[in-house]
């Protein structure tokens, strides 16, 4: 196996890591490192609570219902339109 | 043009609409108003349908919606009005708000703490290009490739941005959080 990766390098992966972007070689690089390595640990925590509140406050927030209504009204119109 | 068939009506109504709220929200983010979201909608919507037989039955329904949502606030909603300016933080002060955050809240629970409104107001003060990212992925889930194929962006302009934009939301979560209180901060 090549060298073993830094913090510095852990923590610019690291996003992408949890968004599960990298390459399956690139993601085990990670998770080596964060087995062997506190502070990245800590920090991979840290940016998972934030990804994670992030995805929580999205699904919060829908569309309002007279909103909804309008726009399938205007879809009913194209489509009798035709 | 070719019409929607019935079926293919049926198809959008199964594929499309159970999306309304993702392309609301985007909307909203994208516009900062629910009036012009609402029309930014409506127009996604009617694009849509009318290109509906573009769309291939059972792929990503939502990527191919949210990049029209785009592409349609691009061309006909982007204000005229002056951007927030992205901060560069690593050239203010390399790392210095990570470690600093780092130090106070190792593992970022005041996240949790801080109420919707806020985390959207901080979300809506980053410059369109950080926020259009930052949305489509870390919101709406969509993957790098989508984002990049909707934006017209090789995948590491997305990746950059991304990293930019968590970086400047999480300075900006940070001070609320530390002028709330919620976090005392421990001087690295």
């Amino acid at each position: 196996m090549d060298q073993p990766i830094d913090c510095r390098e852990a923590e610019a992966r690291l996003q992408d890591y949890l968004k599960q972007e990298l390459t399956p070689a690139l993601a085990v690089e990670v998770r080596v490192h964060l087995d062997r390595c506190r502070r990245c640990f800590h920090h991979a925590r840290f940016e998972e609570n934030f990804l994670r509140m992030l995805e929580e406050r999205a699904r919060q927030e829908v569309c309002p219902g007279p909103v909804r209504d309008r726009i399938l009204q205007a879809l009913r119109r194209e489509a009798e339109r035709g | 043009m070719a019409e929607p068939t019935t079926a293919s009506v049926r198809s959008f109504d199964d594929e499309a609409l159970p999306h309304l709220d993702a392309l609301y929200r985007v909307g909203l983010r994208l516009t900062g108003d629910p009036a012009q979201a609402e029309d930014l909608v409506q127009d996604t919507m009617l694009k849509a349908y009318r290109s509906w037989r573009q769309y291939r039955p059972g792929t990503n329904a939502k990527g191919w919606l949210l990049t029209i949502l785009r592409n349609t606030f691009i061309n006909d909603y982007r204000r005229r009005k002056l951007e927030p300016v992205a901060m560069d933080l690593e050239a203010v002060e390399p790392h210095s708000i990570v470690r600093e955050m780092a130090e106070s809240d190792p593992e970022g629970s005041f996240f949790s703490q801080i109420v919707d409104e806020k985390v959207l107001e901080a979300i809506d003060a980053l410059p369109t290009e950080f926020r259009e990212v930052l949305v489509l992925s870390d919101m709406e889930g969509m993957s790098y490739a989508d984002i990049a194929e909707a934006l017209q962006v090789p995948v590491g302009t997305v990746k950059s941005r991304l990293f930019r934009a968590r970086r400047q939301l999480q300075g900006a979560l940070y001070a609320h959080a530390v002028e709330m209180g919620y976090i005392r901060p421990r001087k690295a």
